[in-house]
């Protein structure tokens, strides 16, 4: 296979829905701003790039038609680049970076933008128009479940207390606030042009918090139940990218790898409890790399519930010291289509940063499926 | 301000409760408006925000309840500032009121400094309640006098109707004239002419009154309860009575009113009489027994012991103690004032040494502090809300009975009692409503230019049509109108009746129609007592006659070959708020609470709600594309049987259209609503039939699962489910596919049958019923 590597990553700033920053930003201006920073940060040249491959949950609004295509014409992108928006929910873009490595292994291109991109301020989480079928709605109402509720039935599936919930959140947190503190996250952040002036830092992380103050919180989505709003990720507005090529292109440009991509996993499960998706799909891309999870020395797993992120660190035997090591999306956000870049890009770049030969960046997907990344440094 | 010109913009100096209250409703009238306050001294503890104590008083306003703006765009209008770096601004705005600190020095100092910055021709206005205009304007230079006068708003100035105006010798009468046509039609608010006296008129008759009242129950020991049984109702008093309202308004308040009238009343009045040391009322302000607002006041609830009690304060000992309900009165007393003046020994003591007082101390002020009893009676019911004046009550008491008991007492009889010997104060010559001026004569009692009122049509005319829950008035110019007479004024066949014989006779004979009562509430929608009887003897071909009747005569008014407009105020629920959605135009009251809220005790609407709704959704702008968000509003807002707080708000929820009017003073509804509908006349079609595209199963299906995670989070019982699924069937069409088109009468079928279902399940009937019995919803 065509050796792939990740030679770039850049996202917005992540900002609560609605009240956050970039609640009056169109998405597809985000996305542009981004792009363009991207390109900027990473020096190579847009004509070299094939296509822009961007993930999007809710496709719609000003996020719908193609608005991969509408980004490059946004970002002054010269015309020969193409655009191609991709759905697998919140594995979107993670998606549009497999894509990618396909599509460079088939000779199809040498250098693809990777993108993803969720306004959730602006577009409905179930879209403006939601029609489920009466007759999956019978056989498996679970193919409709509210993300809420799967993160309840994983807690109980797997005897996750509050409290344990409780303290991944707040672990999470200050591993972010820490890591901002220490202008750990200014590298990947493009500062994104408002109406209402310069947003340059993520506007979601509470580092402040605490187990206590947790503790107060009313359940979020069963009156009986485990999950809060506290230990669930935010409605979040952002956008991310990463710059994939084959590593020839990259050697013969000059561009800085950041890791190589070793291999890649999808595996569907149930949907009644999506959050469990990572495990399969990394036990997958893992065995296809030929490594094990000791073999891995960083690990990015979505934290789009804390019940869901613990059962799948139980299940695959992670190592603490491994795990999100700036925070997870419970601190940072989780713009559905735009987190699956983010965690590839952002392994790759701690695989730089910190050192270790092997990285694992993976996540649960709403409807019951997982997707997974594995990465070798460079 | 040139004459005829209209205020744009207004500037509010002080952020209290009053200034901050006069802001918003002013904000509510839609005219932007300056709120400046103080600097604040302690600046540095508030970020060095120099507006921070206008900007405190504008973000308190919106924790507020009851709620001070009518919608959040009204918020925005509010501009805050500080006197010290903003007082030039007053050069932008056409009326600037004053309300702060109740201190002459610093009022005369605040107006020297706008004298150098507003522009001639400003109007300048204080919202004092004690200080005379010709302390205040002392110093200042012609021009400034001519700009002035007093303008006193009751407190909370949304909602409370009364404006006291109090003009100088020297205020510009035309200047005068539009700060009062700006105050009645842009505020709402009914004015009343005071003189330059000490508390002007409804403040000094009332705190006279709460003495008065306070100090006979202390002498002849009534306890707190009787008191505000004999002083409440049967004298038309809110139902607070006596010690309720002082605790409404703050037990500390009572010493400062006294103070207050007692530095600036002349020597000799009867106030002066009242003033005593109390205390009882010194120890519970000391201990923060304030009212309401403290830990309680003459009444307080009592949560020691894990339960809450109702407990009422001794007046003799000064102790709290379990409430006591005090006994009924005695035969005619609760209606009749003569018989209750009259019951032998301490309840009929107490209303005579109250009514005594009060109604003979009100005759003293004509002359004093107003023109005449109508300006008292007016102060009297809209600023402190009794039901009569003290000239009414007069005339309820008895004609010439007062003079003579206080003749017969020995006590001085006011000269204007003596002159009116058996006269009535009020009386109807041709239909006109009349009032006995000082010189003896009867005068007409004149509204406001361009109010009209079916009170005054009604005293001067008999009914086009009649049935048992309603009537048809021509209130004029081609104009009918249709008010409804049941209790609540609720909806029932005697009402469809009257609209479908109304129907041809207004074709024949007038322009158009409007549908308008002055009741409290336009309609608190369909008779749920009868509904209950006929599910009661299972007479379910009633059950849906009564449904199709009211569809049919819903939509006969809608598709009638005239223009309809309902003009709601108060609560219009239900039916009441369907009537209205069938109607071409609504021209609304500000205070207007407009809901369908079926849902809440088990139904759905069944008048053509649901249809109407939704093409108001469909065609509501900014909506997104496709057949779920329409629905998804639509169904948010009947589900969860939401009520609009405000005329505006019923707007942002859509039961308004953007064409429909709002009225801001209740007494200009009806001619603002035949001037509605006779600017719909010329070229008048009635509208086409709305078509739906509708979600069909996957719509209900969407819905549904909504409703259940509601159900979890604990928001939804179990029936709410059942109940919301009825809802759904209806406003997704039923079978109807996305690509079908779904007509009214569909639409209005399944409503039927969605009702019906509803009616025929216990669980709805249960609902009805503690909702007849408590008043509350059961929420099984």
């Amino acid at each position: 296979m065509t050796d792939v590597v990740i030679a770039g990553y850049a996202r917005s700033p992540f900002h609560l829905a609605t009240k956050g920053a970039l609640a009056r930003v169109r998405p597809d201006d985000l996305a542009a701003q981004v792009i363009r920073g991207l390109l900027e940060k990473t020096k190579v040249d847009p004509a070299e790039i094939e296509d822009i491959i961007l993930g999007c949950a809710f496709p719609e609004g000003g996020q719908g038609l193609n608005v991969a295509r509408l980004i490059g014409l946004l970002a002054d992108l010269p015309l020969s680049v193409g655009g191609m928006t991709v759905n697998r929910f919140c594995g979107s873009s993670m998606s549009a970076i497999h894509i990618a490595v396909g599509q460079i292994a088939i000779g199809a291109g040498e250098a693809f933008i990777c993108a993803g991109l969720e306004s959730m301020s602006r577009i409905p989480m179930g879209g403006y128009n939601p029609m489920p079928s009466p007759e999956l709605m019978k056989k498996r109402p679970g193919a409709y479940m509210g993300m809420g509720e799967t993160a309840e039935n994983v807690a109980q599936k797997y005897q996750i207390t509050r409290a344990q919930q409780e303290a991944l959140a707040v672990d999470s947190q200050h591993k972010a606030a820490a890591a901002r503190a220490a202008g750990k996250l200014t590298e990947e952040i493009i500062p994104i042009q408002t109406k209402g002036g310069v947003v340059s830092e993520d506007g979601t992380i509470r580092g402040e918090t605490t187990v206590e103050a947790l503790a107060g919180l009313k359940p979020a989505f069963d009156k009986d139940g485990t999950v809060t709003a506290g230990t669930s990720s935010p409605l979040t507005d952002g956008a991310s990218a990463v710059l994939v090529t084959s590593a020839a292109f990259a050697a013969k440009h000059g561009l800085t790898v950041l890791a190589k991509i070793k291999s890649v996993g999808v595996s569907g499960c149930a949907p009644e409890t999506m959050g469990l998706g990572p495990i399969e799909a990394s036990r997958k891309a893992l065995a296809r790399a030929g490594i094990s999870v000791d073999d891995l020395d960083v690990v990015e797993i979505n934290e789009a519930f804390a019940s869901q992120a613990i059962a799948c660190i139980r299940d695959l035997g992670l190592k603490d010291e491994t795990i999100n090591i700036d925070g997870g999306a419970l601190a940072i956000g989780h713009p559905l289509g735009a987190t699956g870049a983010r965690i590839v890009g952002k392994a790759a770049s701690l695989l730089a940063r910190e050192g270790g030969r092997y990285a694992l960046a993976t996540q649960c997907i709403g409807g019951g499926q997982g997707i997974a990344t594995v990465l070798e440094r460079a | 301000m040139m004459l005829g010109e209209p205020i744009r913009k207004v500037c509010v100096i002080g952020s209290g409760t009053m200034g901050a209250g006069i802001a918003a409703q002013v904000a509510n009238a839609g005219i932007p408006v300056l709120l400046l306050d103080i600097v604040p001294r302690d600046g540095a503890n508030n970020g060095g925000d120099r507006d921070a104590i206008a900007k405190g008083a504008v973000a308190k306003m919106l924790k507020t309840d009851p709620a001070p703006f009518m919608s959040k765009r009204a918020a925005k209008l509010v501009e805050t500032g500080n006197i010290d770096d903003h007082l030039g601004r007053v050069a932008e705005c056409d009326w600037v009121v004053e309300a702060i600190v109740e201190r002459l020095d610093i009022k005369q100092s605040l107006y020297e400094k706008l004298e150098a910055v507003k522009k001639p021709g400003t109007a300048v206005s204080s919202n004092t309640s004690t200080i005379p205009l010709a302390n205040l304007v002392e110093g200042r230079s012609e021009q400034f006098k001519r700009d002035f006068l007093i303008t006193h708003f009751f407190n909370p100035p949304r909602y409370m109707r009364l404006l006291e105006i109090v003009t100088g010798p020297d205020t510009d009468a035309d200047l005068a004239r539009r700060v009062e046509d700006f105050s009645d039609r842009a505020l709402g608010k009914r004015i009343v002419h005071a003189k330059d006296t000490p508390g002007f008129i409804a403040n000094r008759i009332g705190t006279y009154w709460l003495a008065v009242a306070v100090n006979a129950a202390m002498d002849q020991g009534i306890t707190v309860e009787e008191a505000d049984q004999i002083g409440g109702s049967p004298m038309g008093v809110p139902r607070t009575g006596i010690f309720g309202l002082i605790d409404l308004v703050g037990v500390d308040l009572m010493p400062l009113l006294s103070a207050s009238l007692s530095s600036t009343l002349p020597k000799g009045d009867p106030y002066f009489e009242t003033v005593r040391d109390m205390p009882l009322v010194e120890k519970m302000i000391a201990e923060g027994y304030t009212g309401r607002k403290g830990k309680g006041g003459f009444y307080r609830l009592d949560k020691s012991g894990g339960k809450k009690t109702k407990q009422s304060l001794d007046l003799a000992t000064g102790e709290y103690r379990a409430e006591q309900k005090p006994e009924k009165l005695p035969g005619k007393a609760e209606k009749d004032l003569a018989a209750l003046v009259t019951v032998p020994g301490k309840v009929g003591d107490y209303a005579w040494t109250i009514l005594g007082h009060v109604l003979s101390y009100s005759a003293k002020l004509v002359g004093e502090a107003a023109d005449d009893v109508v300006a008292i009676d007016d102060a009297m019911k809209l600023g402190y809300n009794w039901k009569f004046g003290p000239f009414e009550l007069i005339d309820r008491l008895g004609p010439g009975k007062l003079a003579e008991r206080l003749a017969a007492e020995g006590r001085p009889v006011p000269a204007l009692l003596k002159s009116s010997g058996t006269n009535p104060f009020y009386r109807i010559e041709n239909g006109q409503r009349q009032y006995l001026s000082a010189d003896g004569t009867y005068r007409d009692v004149r509204r406001a230019e361009g109010v009209v009122l079916l009170e005054d049509i009604k005293r001067a005319s008999q009914p086009l049509l009649k049935t048992g829950s309603a009537a048809l008035w021509d209130v004029g110019d081609g104009v009918a109108a249709i008010e409804f007479t049941g209790k609540m004024n609720a909806l029932d066949e005697e009402v469809i009746k009257l609209i479908n014989q109304a129907i041809p006779l207004v074709k024949a004979s007038f322009k158009a129609l409007i549908v308008y009562n002055e009741g409290t509430n336009f309609s608190a929608g369909a008779n749920l007592g009868l509904a209950m009887f006929a599910v009661n003897i299972a007479a379910w071909s009633e059950i849906e006659k009564l449904i199709a009747g009211g569809q049919t005569a819903f939509k006969a008014l809608k598709y009638a070959p005239f223009p309809v407009v309902s003009a709601p105020a108060g609560l219009a629920l239900g039916g009441g708020c369907e009537i209205c959605l069938n109607s071409d135009a609504i021209q609304a009251h500000a205070e207007t609470y407009i809901g369908l809220v079926e849902c809440g005790v088990g139904l759905v609407p069944g008048w053509g709600g649901n249809g109407e709704m939704l093409d108001r959704a469909a065609k509501a702008k900014m909506m997104p594309k496709g057949p779920m968000p329409a629905l998804s509003k639509v169904f948010q807002t009947i589900s969860t049987a939401t009520v609009a707080k405000s005329a505006a708000e019923a707007q942002e929820l859509l039961f308004l259209r953007e064409t429909d009017g709002i009225t801001m003073n209740r007494d200009r509804l009806l001619a603002d609503a035949k001037a509605k509908a006779l600017s719909l006349v010329d070229g008048y079609a009635p509208p086409e039939p709305p078509t739906f595209r509708l979600a069909g199963e996957s719509g209900r299906v969407g819905i549904n699962g909504a409703v259940r995670d509601f159900q979890k989070k604990g928001m939804a019982t179990a029936y709410d489910g059942v109940v919301s699924d009825r809802l759904a069937e209806v406003l997704t069409g039923g079978e109807a596919d996305i690509i079908d088109t779904v007509t009214e009468d569909q639409l209005l079928r399944l409503e039927r049958k969605a009702f019906l279902a509803s009616t025929k399940d216990p669980r709805t009937q249960a609902r009805v019923e503690a909702m007849l019995m408590t008043g509350k919803p059961l929420r099984n």
